[in-house]
């Protein structure tokens, strides 16, 4: 088992060093630089620029120097935690990053759990019940949530919330919180914004595991070890968590090395759209503005964090479930 | 020889008309009172007030008096003898939306303390300065208020003049590339002399009309800087190792002292709290964050006629927010002075929250040469379609069949002025044969002028054919991001289907937008009209003739102008155009330059070099019920206004300021969150300055 860690972990160095070069590809390759884009912005709004300060800032940010110089100085860089500067905040990447990330994690923790109160009730019941009215409405349900665009209903949402509660518009708390420190008042105020975004989030989230856990329970149901246990007078809830349940739960925990990433990046379109203090907003308009050394160290950072989120629930699946072992251990 | 030169123009405002206009026009136009030398003291004219908020710091001795702190003389508002506005009282504080942290340079903009500024009148006044005398066009004599303070109350003296001069703009490491463009002419930088600490002087060889225009911009031109405090980033006053172990923590992309000395130096970015400025309210908050405070420079120049130190707001609170939903927070009540990102379609939603959030919407004017126009690319790369595009009967023929009535009613309530894209009936140079000449709908002549360019060929889809037999179908670049401009493409796509030539809109993103004109592989964009369409004779024309790149009807020919590089105008008319700009700049007396603006006017909307659609549309404005003196109407753009700028937002006060302040406001709609209470308190006791 070591020895497999260790591979694997060796195996991540190359993967990350192929990841960087490519999303730094990725993010050069549209036309202009993050000083084409400022002057274009600037141009939108009536104002203009000195060519002469442009010379100047582009010297300044090293936009003048060779493809491959940026992309070392910036890799050689994130080795000991310098992830590059931003143009757009006229400061380091990590400044700009910091304050965010623990808004972003309150949230995308909430998202989830609210995903898994409702998914998991719903999709044992679906299972258990198939094909009866329960099933097919709370299905539904589920499918409207899919279908249903997040932008549109965290709008709609957000002015029923501002017209019947008079919540404020957008954010993650009222504005006048923004800049204190946390108090008692300040987390009931996040609390009372922070349902908008939960819902929204989740309920697209929801209809997916509904789904893929039924279709799993449904797999295991029909199994012999299941009759036989119900012929042995197993009552039937505890047999259905305590077997069934378990061996549905595989696809969850592969899910983990896809969730990890996603507390950090959350939802980006309904955090633009809620103009949430998450991270999300910022690796857009940071991809908008080409404000590459943000836009690419927050990329890198999502790598970072599948690639170790892969490993993870590799190791929590082989832990958990004894079929998936390595051949060599199981026996 | 001593005297000021008021630039006139337009006077939108009519009830400025009336006597209190020529009141303010007789007082602005004697030298004396626009110098401000009558005051002779203003303990003994006009009875000084301490600011209510600052007493608690004077009285501790934190803060000077304020006969301390104002300059001798300082700038007296006289306000009163404007429409609908009177002196206020200190204190309050109101919130405004902004899309991005950067956006906080607006506060620049709307504060809009300048070297020199236009007024409501579209006269240019001193300001932060006391006088100026200009001699022949070309020696700018400029006269500093002494006394006058930074905000971190260090005076501010010619010595800031001769730093940025001397030690920034002729220092080969922070301008490798020479000094500013804006302060060459002929490519040749001014003579700069400190006369005493409080004069300088700026002389040219030739007469310089953009100097004092630069100045008052609302992106202005910053001839001076904080010294004392630029001073520690500079090395040649600073020892090197302190400025090394600077540089070392500084937050900048290359570790230089250059790098160092330009982060700090953000004087229209307004992003350094540490940097002292002149304008009315200085940033408190570093980035990054989500709510940025400004509280009031207590050095202010300004006071009112009752002795009041100005601004009258304590503090002005912008918070970030995503664009898109500015409108709908703006709506709810949650901002107290917006304009920026509003538009005329939010103008319902806006109103019916009015009702509920004690706010007030009120439509002032944009003043864009046209809100979209069209842009034939005269630089085009294509060898057919370029001559044609050159052909002005082409050009005419291609306005006369757009019917603009059409796209007034349906997009715009038939709000919105129809026309060629030209000068706005606000402007002094307004003549209405501009705007209305070969923009009357007549699609029948337009066939008429196509066929008689020799285009009378068609395919099976009615769509004329080119010489070289391909049909003629253009592809007009778009920037995209408005829907009101796919709109009005469609509209103009059937009614140039009517004549016979189709076109496809591509929306693009801006770089690749801009490249594709500049390169001449673009046939036809669209963007907005004149940037200023309400310019007087004294206001540069450069916009006429093909000055600039960004020009998109000739790019090329700007880029020529400016840089050399590509090839000059060959067509007669614009070559007309840029020596016209250049007698312009050579002329000396307002006559003259009168008659160039009008010859230059006559030649572009002769030519049609743009395709205008509609202007003048109404701009939303919401303003809380509280705030005074804010006009019921005005005009909403960059330049000359600088938005809410001439309009001068330190002149903008509460009601019930001291009893409610905003809190009253957000109180209304959610009992249980008391916002602001302490926010206003820590200013009114710490002052937070």
């Amino acid at each position: 088992m070591a020895h497999y860690i260790l591979k694997r972990l060796l195996l991540m160095i190359p993967t990350l060093v192929v990841i960087s070069f490519i999303i730094f590809v990725i993010i050069q390759l549209p036309p202009g630089d993050y000083l084409e884009s400022y002057i274009a912005e600037m141009e939108s709004q009536g104002e203009s620029i000195d060519p002469q300060q442009i010379m100047m800032l582009r010297q300044q940010y090293g936009l003048d120097e060779p493809f491959m110089v940026q992309y070392l100085t910036w890799s050689t860089g994130m080795l000991h935690g310098d992830f590059g500067y931003s143009f757009e905040y006229g400061l380091p990447v990590t400044d700009v990053v910091g304050d965010r990330l623990f808004l972003t994690t309150v949230i995308s923790i909430f998202t989830i759990i609210f995903t898994w109160l409702i998914a998991f009730p719903i999709g044992m019941y679906s299972a258990t019940h198939q094909y009866s009215w329960g099933d097919y409405g709370l299905t539904l349900v589920g499918f409207l949530g899919l279908a249903t665009p997040n932008f549109l209903l965290a709008l709609v949402m957000l002015y029923f919330a501002n017209v019947t509660f008079g919540t404020s518009i957008g954010g993650l708390m009222a504005p006048e919180y923004l800049n204190q420190d946390w108090s008692w008042d300040k987390i009931k105020s996040v609390l009372e914004h922070l349902w908008i975004p939960v819902v929204v989030i989740g309920t697209s989230g929801t209809a997916a595991m509904i789904r893929r856990l039924r279709a799993n329970l449904l797999d295991e149901l029909h199994k012999p070890y299941v009759v036989t246990a119900r012929a042995k007078g197993v009552p039937p809830f505890r047999l259905l968590v305590k077997y069934p349940l378990r061996s549905a739960l595989n696809f969850f925990i592969a899910d983990i090395g896809n969730m990890l990433p996603s507390i950090i990046s959350g939802a980006e379109i309904v955090a633009l759209v809620l103009s949430l203090p998450t991270t999300g907003p910022i690796l857009i308009a940071a991809l908008q503005s080409q404000d590459m050394y943000l836009a690419g160290s927050f990329l890198m950072f999502l790598a970072i964090l599948t690639v170790i989120g892969v490993l993870v629930s590799d190791l929590a699946l082989a832990l958990l479930d004894p079929r998936i072992r390595l051949h060599g251990e199981a026996r | 020889m001593r005297f000021f030169h008021p630039l006139r123009l337009p006077r939108r405002i009519d009830s400025l008309r009336r006597l209190g206009r020529w009141i303010g026009l007789a007082l602005l136009l004697s030298p004396a009172v626009v110098a401000q030398t009558t005051l002779i003291d203003p303990g003994l004219e006009i009875k000084l007030q301490e600011t209510p908020q600052l007493l608690d710091k004077v009285a501790k001795g934190q803060l000077p008096s304020i006969d301390q702190r104002l300059p001798q003389p300082p700038y007296i508002d006289r306000m009163e003898q404007l429409d609908q506005r009177q002196p206020g009282k200190s204190g309050g504080s109101i919130t405004l939306l902004m899309g991005k942290a950067k956006d906080v340079r607006q506060l620049v903009v709307y504060g809009y303390a300048r070297l020199v500024g236009f007024n409501e009148s579209m006269q240019l006044v001193a300001d932060l300065l006391h006088s100026i005398d200009v001699e022949q066009g070309r020696i700018f004599t400029l006269h500093l208020r002494p006394g006058h303070r930074w905000s971190d109350g260090q005076p501010f003296t010619s010595e800031d003049f001769r730093y940025y001069w001397q030690d920034v703009a002729s220092n080969d490491q922070l301008y490798p590339y020479g000094q500013p463009n804006k302060l060459m002419v002929n490519g040749k930088p001014p003579k700069f002399e400190v006369l005493d600490q409080y004069r300088v002087r700026y002389s040219w060889d030739q007469p310089n009309p953009d100097f004092l225009l630069a100045l008052a911009g609302p992106s202005p031109l910053y001839i001076y800087r904080p010294a004392h405090y630029m001073r520690q980033f500079h090395r040649d006053y600073t020892d090197a190792d302190t400025l090394k172990e600077l540089v070392a923590n500084a937050n900048t992309k290359k570790k230089t002292w250059v790098a160092l000395h330009q982060r700090k130096d953000h004087q229209y970015k307004f992003d350094n709290p540490d940097l002292p400025t002149l304008q009315p309210w200085m940033p408190v908050t570093p980035a990054p964050a989500e709510r940025f405070r400004f509280v009031r420079n207590p050095y202010y120049h300004r006071i009112d006629t009752q002795g009041m130190q100005l601004p009258y707001l304590d503090q002005l609170i912008v918070d970030i927010s995503s664009k898109k939903l500015v409108a709908a927070k703006t709506g709810s009540g949650e901002s107290d002075l917006q304009g920026r990102y509003l538009s005329l379609s939010d103008y319902t939603f806006l109103y019916q929250g009015a009702k509920r959030n004690a706010v007030d919407v009120l439509l002032w004017r944009t003043s864009r040469g046209s809100r979209m126009s069209l842009y034939p690319n005269l630089n085009a790369s294509d060898p057919v379609w370029r001559p044609l595009l050159r052909n002005v009967d082409f050009r005419r023929a291609l306005s006369l069949a757009i019917n603009r009535h059409e796209i007034n009613e349906v997009i715009f309530f038939g709000l919105a002025l129809e026309g060629a894209d030209n000068l706005l009936p606000e402007s002094p140079l307004f003549r209405p044969q501009y705007r209305s000449r070969w923009s009357s709908y007549s699609p029948d002549v337009a066939n008429r002028m196509l066929d008689e360019l020799g285009l009378e060929q068609r395919d099976d889809r009615g769509i004329r054919l080119l010489p070289d037999g391909r049909p003629m179908e253009i592809v007009v670049q778009a920037a995209g991001g408005s829907t009101e401009e796919t709109d009005i493409l469609e509209l103009i796509h059937d009614h140039w289907m009517d004549i016979g030539v189709k076109i496809h809109t591509k929306p693009t993103e801006r770089e690749v937008f801009r490249n594709r004109i500049f390169s001449g592989d673009a046939l036809m964009s669209v963007w907005t009209g004149l940037p200023n369409a309400i310019p007087s004779a004294d206001m540069s024309p450069a916009q006429l003739a093909p000055t600039s790149q960004q020009q998109l009807q000739w790019s090329k020919w700007g880029k020529h102008y400016e840089t050399g590089q590509e090839q000059p105008p060959d067509l007669p008319a614009a070559q007309q155009l840029l020596a016209l700009n250049q007698q312009w700049r050579d002329a000396t007396d307002h006559q003259q330059r009168e008659s160039i603006w009008l010859q230059m006017l006559d030649i572009y909307s002769d030519n049609v070099f743009t395709i205008g659609t509609v202007t003048r549309l109404l701009q939303p404005i919401v303003i809380s019920q509280q705030l005074r003196n804010v006009p019921r109407e005005g005009m909403w753009n960059w330049e000359p206004n600088a938005y809410f700028g001439v309009y001068r937002p330190d002149r903008f006060w509460l009601e019930t300021a001291e009893q409610k302040g905003p809190e009253a406001r957000t109180s209304d709609i959610n009992s249980d969150i008391s916002p602001d209470m302490n926010e206003s308190k820590t200013l009114a006791t710490e002052g937070a300055l």
